[in-house]
């Protein structure tokens, strides 16, 4: 994935409305009206969040001229989840090594008592 | 339902956050972090060698660090640092760079550092949600909601 494609996905999951309709949106295809009921929210700020999903790839909407269901895309949910997936990893491996490395420092450091520890 | 609001609790419940208690006093934990010469020695995943490092460790200062894979691949990361209160706190942001030099998605990294008896226990919470800019405001909206994705994705 290039770093602009990740930047709109995370930038599109920013914000918690769109988060939830997500959300909603992984117990199956839902309309733009069935997706707005929960929200104290007009059907055009609806829509205008639907646009920012579809625009980072993270939906799909129906080309049925009446309720174009919109449906979840899994594809750039799961390079954003691999991303930040790669990024844990990444810090367990280098707090595996600070572990180590204050290990050896305080051996130095303790080396009148060095028979204390291990 | 209301859905706003069951996320967002969830949302804060479920921070990215990695803990870890490190056996060695705070400020040597610290002094790892924020000593050159000393993160070099550490920071990267297993089998990786810092080859390159420059770290201006002040508010507003910035760092470029090279690591070499054991395949001999070079990765570069660089950001800059916000908040340094020793031994307690370190914020600085985090990106890797593309094959250009550029940095890719900005991420904002805050490290705590709490005192545990002899031990110190770290806290390391990664914003990959929000824009850098919009971290500057508040810090809301961490990482794993995609937890909840990812077992979606799991079952399909």
């Amino acid at each position: 994935m290039s770093p602009d494609r990740l930047s709109i996905t995370f930038s599109a999951l920013a914000d918690p409305t769109r988060r939830a309709i997500l959300a909603r949106l992984i117990s199956g295809e839902a309309s733009v009206t069935e997706l707005a009921e929960p929200f104290a929210m007009s059907l055009p700020a609806v829509s205008k969040h639907l646009k920012v999903l579809e625009h980072a790839g993270l939906i799909t909407r129906g080309r049925e001229a009446q309720w174009r269901p919109c449906r979840l895309e899994a594809g750039p949910l799961k390079d954003a989840a691999d991303w930040l997936e790669h990024y844990r990893r990444f810090w367990e491996q280098s707090f595996d090594r600070l572990e180590d490395y204050l290990g050896e420092l305080q051996g130095k450091e303790k080396k009148d008592g060095h028979d204390d520890e291990h | 339902m209301d859905t706003t609001t069951s996320i967002d609790a969830e949302e804060r419940e479920r921070e990215l956050v990695i803990t870890r208690i490190f056996d060695a006093p705070r400020h040597l934990v610290f002094q790892a972090w924020t000593e050159p010469d000393r993160a070099a020695r550490w920071w990267g995943p297993q089998g990786f060698v810092t080859t390159y490092w420059d770290m201006d460790i002040r508010p507003g200062g910035t760092f470029r660090v090279c690591m070499r894979s054991p395949e001999g691949a070079d990765h570069w990361k660089q950001g800059v640092y916000r908040e340094i209160v020793e031994p307690e706190r370190l914020v600085f942001t985090f990106a890797w760079e593309d094959g250009e030099g550029k940095p890719s998605h900005q991420t904002v990294v805050t490290v705590t550092f709490a005192e545990h008896g002899e031990k110190t226990e770290l806290t390391l919470r990664q914003a990959v949600f929000e824009t850098v800019e919009a971290c500057n405001d508040h810090r809301r909206g961490w990482t794993s909601t995609l937890q909840r994705f990812a077992q979606y994705l799991a079952s399909h």
